[in-house]
């Protein structure tokens, strides 16, 4: 890699040009005479240009061929300017209109904004690498309205969940389809083993995308944007578009570097005490390591300190060591292309790497991407276009979370007396594991080096398409897609480790494959002057495959050989699943005379997942988009600019998994057990086939989406100040559920069309330059968004559905009535005063019955994006603000119930009463509490029983630094004594800080669900999450 | 080469447009089947069945009954977790009762030929509710897996459903009886009996007396039902016990030597994750029963850990369940002989039969202390047969204990009997109330554990679900 890297570079060099061209000055100033700086200056029809300096000169070399340059800034008229006679110009922005913004649309048509009778999103490839995250989706964080983005933890390569405009769907269609280049391609996230027994997410399938690569991402909000993508963009849609290389001034190639280097740390430490020891019932115990019950802490000599033994005084081991045992993570991001292009022909080649070690001790992660894309005009007629990304992910020793898999190390595994230093080394010559605190226990640092966690994902995404343009106006386009990955990976337990002594490993390969073909017709006719039409006719052919193979294999013999002769037990599975979607498609837009546009579109999809008889289905949408100040000419008032109204119906049927409809015998490999204590088939010779647990739907329909959405787009102060105000309102129908029935029927689902959940919300975005002064430009935008999920109702007789599943009964329900809650055990309380009942045997409180406590989701979040250009030095930053949601942690669950964190310190020595508590009277009525509980550690210790998760549930609100980026570019009168085009250095930092947290301990943001499961609001020993600070360097030459 | 261009355009579209129908048709899983034989589905039943069966009732409530300790989540405070409650609910009714009804089906289809099938499904069956019945009381029966008709299904009362035990086995031994000469082989789908329909019927009649027993506690009517039942054969010697056997393989080893390995390290014995109760090391210890060396060990005479304390995990010095019991290949044990020997000693005590007490209750004895002290597959530690007979004859005259003593004796057996089978050991002491146990120490209810809650997804699904009872409500049977 790298010394083709270095070839390039040469090769680079060696490139000379030699073209004619000359040399165009000029200044730039606004009509009251001020310069502008960081004007864009461009040779029109190509893609030389350059920014005006800080006294607003600009030098520009421009290719004889070449006669016109374009000046524009933001907030200015954009100006064309004839150079064929003349090489130095003075130039005066008049102050108005911008140019018509171009978006992409669904199927990558390219529209002007004005047009769009609905919300679209657009962010350019240079905001998603301003402080490049390791997943694309992480980056729009706080940048666009109506998404919510969940990073889930701090492990390498995990998952990164994006939500648009709220959930819609109980059964789990609330992921936007991805698009790359036209390609729809799999975001899937899939998790290897369960979170009952210890999950590891290696992240969705979109997070392979390299940012750099991209030049702009849709976001399309509402199912009229996604109409034509048809079902599987009910949850919206991402539309990314790859940079393209372009023609250049002097012909020469256009190189460019970006290299960021970064350092990661953990973002938030719990509060740990350091007054009291490790053990139990104020005994010092060594043996108890994450468990700080013991005596208090004053330096005393112990019989037996941990780990190394022998007599020692006690320490008070800082932060209870974490710093120490989590490493600094180091990333680092390289990016080279490399792109040309002629009137005929473009090509861009880029090669990105990210190289990464985690702050978990042994976790490492590589990622290569190298693509293609390019594209031949053979004739006036005839385009044709293709990419190729080959993108390679390694990844080693990425954390395990969940529970009841020896492997996870969270927050709570430390103590306040043992210095994590101890732990090393944590093997022997022979093999075995050392420096435990109890034969029974692991050494962390052995769960580190010696269980393996290895991923192997190669992954590519290749397209290809044709243009033919048989009369003008008319372009018929074949397209094909392919997206391919071959995930393969080995989790393996070393023969010795504590809970899985005699070693195992699982193997699991999956292939995902996803073929999409497009053909559609475009056709603009201008009926008359006032008239415009834009026809689309399409087909589209969709397969998806999913085939997965597994090994899992318990006891091995020889250790550290991971083949199926050498192990005890060998359980092999197969899975495997196809679905097809064909597509009929149509759109007309009419547009009268460039203020007023009306767009009617249809698709008829066939699905192969439902029943013959509907798996047919049509779904129309319209949408309107009505420019007022163009339409009454009101747009030089000098305060309003620009207005638009829009409107949009749409309604969107889906499909749903494969094999769904009938009833089948499934042979089985294991008799399920608590505790993952399983027992296979063959069992003594004998093979096991089960029925299914569902019953088959006899008539299933497809789901059903009906939204509507209106808003206003406008323009003040000389487009100083934008408003984007959004307000929709989704219904889904006849949902697609494998609805829980009683199991006293002989099965636990039965999968059938039900409820009815309705969405609403309302998205607002500002953009203002607050202040524009020579040498100083202050920009600054703000996304709100807010989505209302509300279950309408259910099926007769069931009040909530499952989500997902945490522990220790704390689920994510669908409740009727309400949206998607956090269901769990309560304290059991007097229902008059409100007070927690309490245990008169040991004044402990005792536990209710399960009940909802909110919604998971938030309430609002906001992004607020500031942005200040200080001649050369441009500072930006995001702020992240996300109110309102619950969670429930058992990272602070844990915390307290081990008496390891600053609130436990209340009360530690000698009885004491819960005063909170109520006594229930023989007669029924209550008293306060005087039942003592003997000791802070009971009292804490019993928080829990039962299930009890009340304690542990918090406001998820938080406000969130999100992004900091400094970058100063080197003026252009420097450079041009050099082969540099253009050369910036900058500082980037990601996750800064945590403003606001009402969550103790930990960042409210974890969950222990990655991005496959709409679990949101349950946080379970995550690998922490981080924070990074780096530095960039970007050149272009 | 214009055309050339558009020729492949054109091919293009043609190789997508065609065959559109037929390119929908792969809904079908290729990797499962339609249908599936007994023989598949059977040992499905049986396997999952033990080890739902030991992983959530075996090592979770044996201290229920204050036999030993239970690893993690124990219900015997009163509180009935929901995994435990709903786990077990599921096995039950979805993967155990939902699966022998299409075996019984099929059987029933295919005539009589397929007897066999249908009374291993119906015996299994009988067994699924009565221990359903005795976890929780009330529970579906009659309108239990039949969704179409019942959508939400009415919980029987326990009198109900034990009667309808009593004729399910009644209708599997007509039907063994009727089986004919030709006859659909079973020997790979029963892991209990390999086919052997005869043993079937000695487990159905055995069956039959110990849901008969607990009929009886509360309505001694079905005394000529029980008359009935000793006129026919029973599981009388240890060779025919029901068991689902396990083997010293990782992959099919009996889990509650699992959870010990998985959890903590090699063997019970010096982890100590099952102590046993004090009832249970009181009864065995202070009579010299030859059985208390073979199932716990205690070098240091530290005794029991303490009647409900069941600190697990190794947490200090006491005696522990020996390696002899908690090991790869203890089998489950459904039915022993000795159960029916003890029963027919009560049933002689109180009158109903003129059999001699002490003739039975002397046999009992010699079939359990023999199945522990070696006819137990597996059996790592002997007890001789001079050693269980001097046991037995150094052990007092039921006579010479009068007749509430007798019975005392006798129950006291059925308790030590009913070790490792924690309902079976639980409806033991709800029923006969020997030995007299007092609810363990931070118990939130004023007895011991006599009922589960309803799990909460029946709750949620079924609206016919009765409101639970408290959790120290009485069965229905007990007096």
């Amino acid at each position: 890699m790298k010394k083709l890297f270095m070839l390039m570079v040469v090769l680079l060099f060696a490139i000379g040009s030699l073209l004619a061209q000359k040399t165009i000055t000029g200044t730039i100033s606004d009509q009251s005479g001020e310069t502008l700086v960081g004007a864009n200056v461009l040779v029109k029809g190509s893609n030389v240009g350059t920014i005006s300096e800080i006294d607003g000169s600009f030098s520009l070399e421009v290719p004889e061929a070449f006669s016109t340059i374009i000046i524009s800034f933001t907030g200015y008229r954009t100006q064309e300017v004839d150079i064929s006679s003349q090489t130095h110009i003075d130039i005066v922005l008049g102050e108005g209109e911008l140019l018509d913004e171009i978006v992409v649309t669904s199927l990558g048509i390219k529209k002007e904004s004005k047009k769009l009778g609905y919300a679209i999103d657009q962010i350019d490839g240079e905001e998603m690498t301003k402080a490049r995250s390791d997943n694309v989706i992480g980056a729009l964080q706080g940048k666009v309205t109506g998404v919510n983005i969940t990073q889930t933890s701090g492990n390498l390569g995990g998952s990164t969940k994006i939500i648009i405009r709220g959930v819609t769907s109980l059964s789990g269609n609330n992921d936007p389809l991805f698009v790359i280049d036209g390609m729809p391609m799999n975001n899937d996230q899939i998790s290897s083993a369960s979170r009952i027994s210890g999950t590891r997410d290696f992240g969705n399938g979109a997070s392979v995308i390299n940012p750099d690569d991209i030049e702009s991402l849709s976001v399309l909000k509402g199912a009229a944007a996604t109409a034509l993508y048809g079902a599987r963009a009910a949850a919206g849609a991402i539309i990314i578009t790859t940079k393209r290389g372009k023609s250049s001034s002097d012909g020469s190639a256009r190189v460019s570097i970006n290299s960021s280097y970064r350092l990661d740390d953990l973002f938030v430490i719990p509060d740990y005490q350091q007054d009291f020891a490790q053990g139990l019932l104020s005994k010092y115990d060594s043996s108890q390591i994450g468990t700080d019950w013991g005596p208090r802490n004053v330096g005393q000599t112990v019989q037996n300190v941990p780990i190394i033994g022998g007599p020692g005084a006690l320490r008070k081991i800082e932060d209870n060591g974490v710093k120490d045992f989590f490493n600094t993570g180091f990333t680092a991001i390289n990016n080279f292309a490399i792109s040309d292009g002629t009137e005929k022909m473009d090509y861009r080649v880029s090669f990105g790497a990210l190289n990464q070690t985690g702050i978990l001790p042994g976790a490492k992660l590589s990622r290569y991407n190298v693509s293609l894309n390019a594209g031949v005009s053979h004739s006036e007629r005839l385009q044709s276009r293709f990419g190729i990304q080959f993108i390679k992910t390694d990844s080693e020793g990425t954390g395990a979370a969940g529970a009841n898999d020896p492997n996870i190390i969270g927050l709570s595994s430390f103590s306040s007396t043992t210095d994590p230093a101890v732990y090393d080394p944590w093997i022997d010559e022979a093999g075995n594991q050392i420096n435990t605190s109890t034969p029974t226990s692991n050494n962390p640092l052995w769960i580190r080096h010696e269980n393996r966690n290895e991923r192997d994902d190669s992954r590519v995404l290749a397209n290809m398409s044709m243009t033919y343009s048989p009369i003008d106006k008319l372009g018929i386009t074949g397209q094909i897609g392919y997206d391919f990955d071959q995930d393969n990976r080995l989790i393996t337990n070393r023969k010795g480790t504590a809970q899985r002594i005699n070693g195992d490993f699982r193997v699991d390969k999956i292939n995902n494959i996803q073929v999409n073909t497009d053909i559609l017709a475009k056709y603009e006719i201008d009926v008359s002057q006032d008239f415009d039409v834009f026809t689309l006719v399409g087909f589209n052919y969709n397969k998806r495959k999913r085939a997965t193979e597994r090994l899992v294999s318990t006891s091995l013999l020889v250790p550290e050989l991971f083949a199926p002769g050498n192990t005890e037990q060998n359980v092999p599975a197969r899975f495997f699943q196809e679905q097809v979607l064909f597509g009929g498609y149509g759109s007309v837009d009419v547009t009268y005379k460039d203020f007023w546009t009306l767009s009617f579109t249809g698709r008829q999809d066939w699905t192969s997942t439902l029943p013959k008889e509907n798996r047919k289905y049509f779904y129309p949408s319209v949408s309107t988009a009505f420019v007022f100040t163009d339409a009454l000419n009101i747009s030089n008032t000098g305060i309003l600019d620009y207005g638009k109204f829009r409107a949009s119906y749409a309604e969107v049927g889906n499909d749903t998994g494969p094999y769904q409809l009938d009833f089948v015998f499934n042979p089985i490999t294991t008799a399920t057990g608590q505790y993952g204590l399983n027992v296979n088939f063959p069992f003594n010779g004998r093979l096991a086939f089960a029925k299914g647990q569902t019953v088959p739907p006899s008539d299933l329909k497809p789901e059903r989406q009906k939204s509507f959405e209106v808003g206003v787009d406008l323009d003040f102060l000389d487009y100083r100040l934008g408003i984007d105000m959004t307000y929709f309102h989704t219904r889904n129908v006849d949902q697609i559920l494998a609805l829980p029935i009683p199991e006293t029927t002989g099965f636990s689902f039965l999968r059938t069309n039900v409820g009815q959940v309705n969405t609403t919300g309302f998205e607002i975005s500002l953009d203002a330059t607050p202040l524009r002064m020579k040498n100083f430009i202050w920009t600054t935008a703000i996304n709100f968004s807010k989505a209302d999920t509300k279950v309408v109702e259910l099926s007769e007789g069931v009040d909530r559905v499952l989500i997902a599943s945490g522990f220790n009964s704390v689920q994510v329900v669908a409740e009727a009535g309400k949206g998607f809650e956090l269901f769990a055990v309560p304290f059991l309380r007097d229902t008059v005063s409100g007070r927690p009942i309490i245990n008169p045997n040991d004044g402990t409180r005792l536990a209710g019955e399960a009940r909802t406590f909110g919604s998971v989701l938030p309430d609002f979040t906001m992004g607020f994006i500031n942005n200040f250009s200080i001649g050369p030095v441009d500072i930006s930053f995001t702020v992240d603000w996300k109110s309102g949601g619950i969670m429930k942690s058992s990272t602070v669950e844990a915390l307290q119930v081990n008496g390891l964190v600053e609130e436990t310190l209340q009360n530690r020595e000698g009885t004491f009463i819960d005063v909170a508590g109520v006594l229930e009277n023989a007669d029924g009525t209550f008293r306060d509490n005087d039942i003592p509980v003997v000791s802070s550690q009971v009292f804490w210790g019993a928080l829990n029983n039962s299930s009890v998760a009340e304690p542990y549930i918090f406001d998820a609100s938080f406000v969130k630094l999100r992004e900091v980026a400094i970058n100063y570019t080197l003026p252009k009168s420097f450079l041009s004594k050099t082969f540099f085009k253009e050369l910036s250095i900058g500082l980037e930092a990601r996750n800064v800080a945590l403003l606001y947290s009402k969550v103790p301990h930990i960042d409210p943001e974890a969950s222990l669900f990655g991005s496959g499961r709409d679990g949101f609001g349950i946080e379970r020993q995550n690998v922490p999450s981080t924070k990074s600070i780096g530095v960039n360097l970007r050149a272009t030459f | 080469m214009k055309n050339i261009k558009l020729y492949v355009l054109a091919i293009m579209m043609l190789t997508i447009t065609s065959s559109c129908d037929e390119a929908l048709d792969i809904n079908t899983n290729p990797l499962v089947a339609s249908s599936a034989d007994p023989n598949v589905l059977l040992p499905y039943v049986m396997v999952q069945y033990s080890n739902r069966h030991t992983t959530e009732l075996g090592t979770r409530t044996m201290d229920v009954s204050q036999h030993f300790s239970a690893c993690f989540n124990s219900p015997r405070r009163g509180s009935t977790s929901i995994f435990l409650t709903g786990n077990t609910w599921g096995m039950y009714y979805t993967q155990v009762l939902g699966n022998l009804q299409l075996v019984e089906q099929d059987a029933e289809a295919a005539g009589a030929s397929s007897n066999n099938i249908n009374a291993i499904a119906k015996v299994f069956k009988a067994l699924s509710y009565y221990e359903l019945t005795s976890i929780w009381g009330k529970v579906p029966f009659t309108e239990a897996l039949n969704g179409q008709e019942f959508s939400s299904p009415n919980f029987d009362d326990q009198q109900i459903i034990l009667n309808g035990v009593v004729d399910i086995l009644d209708q599997a031994i007509t039907l063994i009886d009727a089986i004919p000469e030709a006859f659909v082989n079973v020997s790979t789908g029963d892991l209990l009996y390999g086919g052997d329909m005869a043993l079937w019927r000695r487990f159905a009649n055995s069956l039959k007396l110990r849901v008969l027993m607990l009929i009886r506690n509360k309505d001694t009517s079905v005394d000529s039902k029980i008359l009935q039942t000793l006129g026919q054969p029973f599981i009388d010697d240890n060779s025919q016990a029901t068991m689902l056997k396990y083997f010293d393989t990782p992959a099919e080893s009996n889990s509650y030597n699992r959870l010990v390995e998985a959890f903590f390290g090699i063997g019970n014995e010096t982890q100590g994750v099952y102590a046993p109760g004090e009832p249970l090391y009181e009864l065995l210890f202070e009579s010299g029963d030859p059985r208390g060396t073979v199932m716990i060990v205690d070098p240091n005479k530290d005794g029991s850990p303490g009647n409900g304390i069941f600190l697990p995990f190794g947490a200090g010095a006491g005696a522990v369940i020996s390696n002899n019991v908690i090991r790869n290949d203890l089998p489950q044990i459904l039915m022993l002989p000795a159960e029916i020997s003890f029963y027919r000693a009560e049933l002689a005590l109180k009158g109903v039969t003129s059999e001699d007490p002490q003739a039975m209750y002397e046999q009992g004895l010699n079939q359990i202390i023999s199945f522990w002290g070696g006819d137990i597959p597996g059996a790592q530690l002997g007890i001789s047969s001079s050693a269980i007979d001097e046991y037995i004859g150094g052990l007092p005259s039921l006579s010479s204990l009068g007749t509430e003593g007798a019975l005392t004796a006798v129950y006291e057996q059925l308790y030590l009997e009913s070790f490792i089978r924690p309902i079976l050991a639980w409806n033991t002491v709800r029923r006969t109330k020997i030995p007299v146990l007092s609810g363990p120490p931070g118990t939130t209810i004023p007895t011991i554990l006599k009922r589960f809650n309803y799990p909460p997804d029946e709750v949620a699904s079924n609206p016919n679900t009765p409101a639970n009872l408290p959790t120290d409500a009485p069965m229905w049977f007990e007096n």
